[in-house]
């Protein structure tokens, strides 16, 4: 029988489509289930082309990348080991904008629990403060605190 | 199995001659299994006639509370077996991270919203919290699932032999995207729903009044609708009428209503608005869905 996702994360899913800030919700693999049309805009693809990507796929398009431009693996990135702790947790990032561009950005990841526990996250993208952005210009490309 | 509908109004006793028809009580759905054994969803007024037609068996009764509305639970105070001392009561529904199911449902029956305490029932009370547990009762497999209202609710579903019931009678599964823009997968109570003999689910609203409602918990017609088509249903039962909603306008709903069920692509004999103290046989599917 096909079923359905956790009752949260369909939730999650509604409150995504009805904000304007760039927005991604990770399962707990981290795939990528959806994203807003904010978050299309800024990463140059939207969900309906790219439909559901797995943790490779989508750090592999959209990032995040390390100094040498490289993309960070899922496992590897500061986020993923908070969220994966069940903390939520706020960085600076460098991404791929508009499908080829990278850009830094701020990203705080929420994770969301259910009845039946962890069952992902909701990732929020922020302009960096223009400080931080003097900051990131100078080399500091990743810098992650966990709230 | 059967079905015997004691309420279908949804949020607010509606007694008058102006609901005669429809019924006034509260959500209450007797379900009498294969083995004819009784299971009872949800507690609202409609359970008081239930109490005092059900006939005195040793068997335990099983009442699957959806949620703690009070109009999924006002009944429950004046079920008759509850204060007979040999009666043994089950009561189920949503767990919730700030009290038990006991303690919330004692929260209605206690001072001074009530003139007894749960403790002093003469009868054998249990309660058990539902989710997220399949479980059997009798000849049946039962599933509940949380599904998109306000706050911890549950749909069920009852499988009993080849014939299969859900009941969600509190449902908002449009709520913030349209149902036609999601996939199955994404669509609250669909996995619980899906190849249903008969879908029991809320259609307080038409398509017009719902602007108006956005976000209460309950489907417009139009969602109803597609909802049983998308988990292809073989008949769609709606339920929780509006208080405001009177026999008259009921009735002149039920044409549009199954014109619509109709272009579907669905049989337009197998829609309806439900009617208290209405029995209904639950067939097999007439060919098992994905078959
Ligand atoms: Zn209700
Ligand atoms: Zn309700």
């Amino acid at each position: 029988m096909s079923d359905q996702k956790p009752l949260e994360l369909i939730l999650a899913r509604n409150l995504l489509s009805s904000i304007s800030t760039p927005a991604f919700l990770v399962g707990q693999e981290g795939a990528l289930l959806f994203y807003n049309e904010a978050a299309g805009a800024l990463v140059g693809r939207r969900f309906e082309e790219t439909g559901t990507m797995t943790a490779q796929e989508w750090t592999a398009a959209f990032g995040p990348f390390d100094d040498n431009e490289q993309p960070i693996p899922y496992d590897e990135n500061k986020l993923t080991k908070s969220l994966r702790e069940g903390r939520p947790a706020h960085g600076n990032f460098r991404i791929c904008v508009a499908g080829n561009v990278h850009q830094d950005i701020a990203a705080s990841a929420i994770p969301i629990v259910g009845p039946d526990g962890s069952s992902g996250a909701i990732v929020i993208f922020w302009p960096l403060p223009e400080d931080e952005e003097t900051k990131a210009a100078a080399g500091v490309t990743e810098q992650s605190e966990v709230l | 199995m059967r079905i015997k509908i004691w309420g279908a109004r949804g949020s607010v006793p509606a007694p008058g001659p102006e609901t005669m028809h429809y019924g006034g009580n509260t959500s209450c759905v007797e379900v009498t299994l294969s083995d004819g054994s009784t299971l009872i969803l949800d507690a609202g007024t409609g359970i008081r006639n239930l109490g005092l037609a059900l006939p005195r068996v040793e068997r335990p009764i099983h009442i699957l509370l959806t949620h703690l509305h009070l109009d999924h639970i006002q009944g429950l105070m004046f079920f008759a077996p509850l204060f007979r001392p040999e009666s043994e009561i089950i009561v189920w529904g949503p767990a919730s991270p700030e009290a038990s199911l006991r303690e919330r449902v004692g929260r209605y029956i206690s001072a001074p919203l009530a003139p007894v305490e749960v403790r002093e029932l003469p009868s054998h009370v249990s309660f058990k919290e539902a989710e997220p547990l399949e479980w059997d009762l009798g000849p049946a497999r039962i599933r509940a699932q949380s599904v998109n209202h306000r706050g911890p609710t549950l749909g069920y579903r009852i499988d009993d032999g080849d014939t299969t019931l859900c009941y969600i009678p509190d449902h908002e599964p449009g709520l913030g995207a349209p149902l036609s823009q999601l996939e199955d997968d994404w669509i609250s109570g669909f996995g619980l729903a899906r190849g249903a003999s008969t879908l029991i689910h809320d259609c307080q609203y038409t398509d017009a009044e719902y602007p108006n409602h956005l976000g209460w918990g309950h489907s417009p017609i139009a969602d109803a609708l597609e909802f049983g088509q998308r988990v292809e249903a073989e008949k769609l039962v709606l339920f929780h009428h509006d208080p405001l909603h009177s026999d008259d306008f009921l009735d002149g709903l039920c044409g549009d209503i199954h014109a619509r069920w109709q272009e579907l692509g669905r049989d337009p004999g197998q829609v309806e608005l439900a009617t208290e103290r209405r029995e209904l046989e639950i067939s097999p599917q007439a060919a098992p869905v994905g078959a």
